[in-house]
């Protein structure tokens, strides 16, 4: 760890290999999650730079052989999502709620620390179907009766091991789900210093909440479809082969019980922490807190009833129910729109790199919503759906918004996880290679979709219209992957000698900047009084200025 | 703060003009090239049915709602972030806005009465696209098999489990494809031989999963009336479903005819059938049996060898479902022997007239991807 | 999951205990009363087991819905096995069984809260057995039964149903051996007993979903 400018209470504060693996700090666990997911963010990206590359123009080149390929989008999608996306976010709240809350750790360290190990573990696993003769490659989805290997095992290449490393990866990655959501629940129902009301609660705990709520419920659902798909693949079951009495589309209603519920597990923490930045970089407070409360846990309730609108197309759902429900989640989704807009109006801005991440994060996402309006609209997905305007929806959704929400988040607490200020002026270059790059890449995927082209497929007729912005989503994929060069260049010199940044560099507004940066084991000598849910702006300000 | 002296630019500014430079500079350049086609590039293709039509009027209303939505929220972020920006050496505070429930009540119930207009109006239209005629002009089952399209012709009074009248086997090509009558009604059943498939035509802007069903009367169905005016019109289609490695060679074509000219299609192919003919091993030139089986889409064979005075091919299609053909292609492009394809699982043996000596290749000239080898003629 | 949650309460970790030992305000986050942290995390764990379960029980559903007649009646030399309905004794002498460990569960838990430890113990045996006994009866039940996993998709869902109810209980099982064996050493009172709490609360989930599981299979 870096300098600190206060010395850590706990002498016995050793460092060294062995202390991080065996540690049960919820802010060294918070930091383990960080490194391990961006490892898989990076393995992630690579995987879909080949497949961009393939894409670039028409024609095999890299990929050649097309399995090959359909092994790249999966692992991308399942890397991106259960190893970086779902994780990361996991960490900051690791790392993060405790300090908010005021508590002196997770309420449970060992399983905080047995819910990461799980984490690499599954990552070896799920990344070993490449040395085993192929991963898994039927999409990250693995619609059955693709994924069971019984049909047409020649073609489908999920009769390697593959597939079955997959299904054990993700059973792992979900029961560290499972256990790291009861540890948040009790840590936040159980564990808030004196004074942190529920209504006190920074709006990241609020997130983290409800998150853990939806991990809570739906992951075990998905464990039981992944088992039921195990026990069809090895040991001769019936559940998803309709050859025999199974139902095909079983598994879809399964996998996007879950599923759906996890894209606000991908996203609501995100906008945690983007309510946490946009107060402090505007010095306002979170414009209608109670409202945005209620949206998020508004969210968290629709969520559960929206799966189907991944199924419009299957004729097996009822379609103006989930049609209905899916509209009507984005009125709670733009209620906090206009909170964070209204944050920022008459505010005073400081355009400091989290900020700038943050004002990434509310721009993109707002194109991730309002094209996720057009799909809810049952007959205009019946010709969007599979075509490359999911692909830019989704990465609207979870790049646009979560990855920028995870870059604003990561510039503003690492001076709290180091002790050093990352330094702006990379972070502002990064911040422009990748929000060029990000809409150079997903922008151009609407128009592919819309001109007719399908998800998933390895090439393309020249004459298809599609070579330009094939071309051009290439070019920015590319420029997504050069905005990672300034990122960890600017970690590694601020680790060595960046600006100290001392105990409360933003002049922010909750409890984990009362404490000294990194700060000390159990992270609190003294806690400030808890009046609102901005205690350290009541401590500089005074109470009265709160109004 | 870690920010910005006041004395030069900050590298904030500076970064927020090269992003608006770069965007302005690139719209330009594109709308100047090419205005009309950036603008189009926001709709789907021109609908070529009367249910892609219904879709792209609903589209349409959907797109000016959420452009107007767009415009107003992300002007309203990019005016803000502009307007408020702190001014160096500005250290006082703001005024500590906590909420405002009229504005809040506002930007509740404005959206969820857009997002309910949008739903009542998605609903009316899907009403339209999922009404099923009684009496359809033309019914047809569109089969999907990894990785291949056939499409069977049903009688008048068929349902989802009535046997083929007749079917095409080749999904592209001036014999193939999905032909059907302009201006007329068409029930499609969707079947599966094996995994789930999509039928999907941009220009219909449709598309529709095939479930593999035990109960064939589970499948999925809906309506196609291609107007008149389609009539001699070709469209594309591709399964859009992911369904294994050859997933993207999953194309097929639909050809609209004008009533008159499908009904003679239609009849020469109900008299093909009718006529049976046994598939005769032609000639008495039968030489000694080559074996060649294709399981998985694949040759098992990745070799072969053949006398040059004439042989016979004994192929083993296992494919259930799936049809194959097998052709024996010269280094110059050319095919020297061309069979017929049929589904599996089925055996055939393809008398070869004698061809010369060398080195040739053998495909399936439906999945040329997937299946080839090398055939050494002596 | 059981073990690490046990020992965290019973070890205590330095972090709890510089909290407890520094009287600073914020950090007697405990002193609260209410729920205790491995009570309300074994009930919230339990809360996704029973997702688990829901996920198990919407496949078994959707797949009898949509088979005609359930159960199925070929191939005909092992679908006259699956007609579970005409001998449901064996499987009913099982559940009593659990039932019985339940109330042998409970029993403990209220003989520990009057700090009786003997009835503790003696209690906590007794739940133990029980669930060793019934894990046997399934296991030759399973053996008896003359259908396979494989054997259509009643085969497939009675197996996955049953099955990973066996393997929670045998879960349960280990868990109450661990506290039966704490409690022989003496590590548990009335004031101190979270851990035996947390187990005969999972006890009483794996038992409810007997319950269902058995009226599902066996009597619906």
């Amino acid at each position: 760890m870096a300098t600190t400018t206060l010395t850590p209470a706990a002498s016995t504060y050793r460092s060294g290999l062995y202390e991080w693996i065996t540690t049960t700090d919820h802010k060294k666990i918070g930091i383990l999650y960080l490194l391990n997911s961006f490892l898989f963010f990076f393995i992630g990206g690579l995987l879909a730079l080949g497949v961009r590359t393939e894409l670039a123009i028409p024609g095999l080149q890299l990929l050649t052989n097309e399995g090959l390929y359909n092994q790249f989008f999966t692992m991308h999608g399942t890397v991106m999502i259960f190893l970086f996306i779902i994780p990361i976010l996991a960490g900051f709240g690791n790392y993060v709620v405790p300090l908010q809350i005021g508590a002196p750790d997770m309420a449970f360290p060992r399983i905080n620390a047995l819910s990461f190990w799980m984490l690499p573990l599954g990552g070896i696993l799920l990344l070993m179907g490449f040395l085993t003769g192929g991963a898994a490659s039927a999409g990250w989805t693995s619609y059955a009766p693709l994924s069971e290997d019984r049909i047409g095992a020649a073609v489908n290449d999920a009769a390697g091991s593959g597939q079955d490393l997959w299904i054990m990866a993700l059973v792992l990655i979900g029961t560290s789900s499972i256990l790291g959501s009861v540890n948040f629940l009790v840590t936040i129902f159980k564990m808030r210093a004196p004074g942190m009301t529920l209504f006190r609660m920074p709006i990241l705990v609020w997130t983290v909440l409800v998150t853990s709520v939806l991990v809570l419920m739906a992951t075990p659902v998905i464990t039981s479809a992944l088992i039921m798909l195990f026990i069809d693949r090895n040991y001769g079951g019936h559940f998803f082969d309709p050859a025999t009495g199974g139902n095909a589309i079983l598994w879809q209603n399964v996998f996007w019980f879950y599923s759906h519920p996890a894209v606000y597990v991908m996203v609501l923490p995100a906008m945690g922490m983007i309510s946490e930045i946009l107060p402090v970089f505007s010095r306002k407070p979170l414009f209608g807190y109670r409202a945005f409360v209620f949206a998020t846990a508004g969210i968290g309730a629709l969520g559960f009833s929206v799966w189907a609108h991944h199924m419009f197309t299957t004729g097996a759902v009822y379609l103006p129910f989930f049609s209905l429900m899916t509209f009507l989640i984005a009125v709670p989704t733009g209620v906090k729109m206009f909170n964070w807009i209204f944050t920022l109006f008459r505010g005073k801005l400081t355009f400091s790199t989290p900020l700038l991440f943050a004002l990434g994060f509310l721009s993109m996402f707002l194109i991730g919503g309002i094209n996720g309006a057009f799909s809810a609209a049952v007959p205009v997905d019946f010709a969007l759906h599979d075509t490359y305007w999911v692909v830019a929806h989704l990465h609207y959704v979870l790049f646009g918004g979560s990855v920028f929400g995870v870059m604003a988040g990561l510039y503003y607490w690492f001076p709290k996880m180091t002790g050093r200020m990352l330094g702006e002026g990379l972070g502002k270059v990064q911040f422009v290679l990748m929000f060029i790059g990000f809409n150079l890449t997903f922008f151009p995927m609407h128009q592919l979709g819309l001109a007719g082209m399908p998800r998933r497929i390895a090439d393309y007729a020249a004459n298809a219209g599609w070579n330009d912005l094939n071309l051009l989503a290439t070019v920015g994929g590319f420029m997504i992957g050069a905005s990672m060069i300034p990122l960890l260049w600017n970690v590694f010199i601020s680790l060595r000698a960046g600006k100290i940044a001392g105990d409360d560099p933003w002049e922010a507004n909750t409890l984990e900047w009362a404490t000294s940066s990194p700060p000390p084991p159990y992270n609190f000598d003294r806690l400030p009084e808890i009046r609102s849910e901005r205690p350290l702006f009541d401590l500089r300000h005074g109470r009265t200025a709160n109004h | 703060m870690s920010s910005t002296p006041g004395s030069r630019p900050s590298t904030t500014a500076i970064i927020g003009w090269l992003i608006a430079a770069a965007v302005i500079v690139a719209l330009a350049v594109l709308l100047v090239l090419n205005g009309a086609a950036v603008w189009n590039s926001f709709f789907p293709p021109e609908a070529k049915s009367v249910q892609g039509q219904e879709i792209r009027n609903l589209y349409d209303i959907v797109f000016v709602i959420a452009a107007v939505i767009f415009l107003i929220v992300e002007g309203l972020i990019v005016w803000t972030v502009i307007r408020y920006r702190r001014k160096p050496g500005d250290d006082e505070l703001p005024a500590q806005t906590h909420g405002n429930n009229l504005a809040e009540a506002i930007w509740t119930i404005v959206p969820t009465i857009i997002v309910i207009f949008l739903f009542v109006i998605s609903w009316q239209s899907l009403n339209k696209i999922e009404t099923v005629s009684a009496t359809p002009d033309l019914r047809v089952r569109a089969v999907a098999g990894q990785f291949q399209w056939s499409f069977e012709y049903l009688p008048a009074d068929a349902d989802a489990t009535t046997k083929a009248l007749f079917t095409v086997n080749a999904p592209l090509g001036p014999d193939g494809g999905l032909v059907l009558p302009a201006g007329q009604t068409t029930h499609l059943y969707l079947r599966s031989t094996d995994v789930i498939h999509a039928f999907y035509v941009p220009q219909f802007l449709f598309k529709r999963d095939v479930v593999p069903q035990k109960n064939p009367l589970h499948d999925n169905q809906f309506d196609l009336d291609i107007p008149a005016s389609g009539a001699g019109q070709t469209y594309r289609g591709q399964c859009a479903e992911l369904c294994g490695v050859g997933h993207r060679i999953m194309v097929f074509e639909v050809r609209a005819l004008a009533p008159a000219e499908f009904q003679a299609w239609y009849d020469k192919q109900v008299a093909a059938v009718n006529a049976t003919a046994p598939p005769a091993p032609s000639g008495g030139q039968a030489g000694p049996p080559v074996n060649v089986t294709a399981q998985g889409v694949k040759f098992l064979e990745p070799t072969l060898t053949a006398p040059a005075a004439g042989f016979t091919f004994h192929f083993d299609n296992k494919d259930a479902g799936t049809p194959h053909d097998l052709d024996i292609v010269a280094s110059d492009g050319k095919k020297v022997f061309d069979s017929k394809e049929f589904p599996g699982p089925a055996v055939q043996d393809l008398p070869v007239p004698p061809i010369p000596a060398g080195t040739y290749q053998f495909i399936c000239s439906i999945h040329p991807t997937l299946m080839t080898g090398t055939l050494t003629v002596q | 999951m059981s073990g690490s949650s046990q020992s965290v309460l019973t070890t205590g970790d330095p972090g709890h205990a510089v909290a407890e030992h520094n009287p600073v305000a914020g950090l007697a986050h405990d002193s609260r009363g209410g729920i205790s942290n491995p009570i309300l995390g074994m009930l919230l764990f339990i809360c996704s087991e029973i997702m688990f379960f829901s996920g198990l029980f919407a496949a078994y559903f959707s797949v009898r819905a949509s088979t005609t007649p359930w159960p199925p009646v070929e191939p005909a030399d092992i679908a006259e096995h699956f007609n579970l309905h005409s001998e449901p004794w064996f499987a009913a002498i099982l559940t009593v069984i659990l039932v019985v460990s339940s109330v042998t569960c409970q029993l403990g838990v209220w003989a520990i809260r009057r700090d009786d430890r003997t009835g503790f113990i003696r209690n906590i045996g007794v739940t133990v057995v029980l669930g060793i006994v019934f894990l046997i009866g399934q296991a030759y039940d399973y053996a008896t039964l003359g259908f396979g996993i494989g054997d259509t998709t009643f085969g497939t869902t009675f197996y996955t149903l049953t099955g990973f109810h066996g393997a929670h209980v045998f879960g349960g099982v280990v868990m109450l051996s661990v506290v039966l064996y704490r409690g022989l050493a003496g590590q548990f009172s009335s004031r101190h007993h979270d851990a035996v709490e947390a187990s005969s609360l999972y006890w009483h989930f794996v038992d409810v979903v007997w319950i269902a599981l058995f009226s599902t299979l066996y009597i619906l």
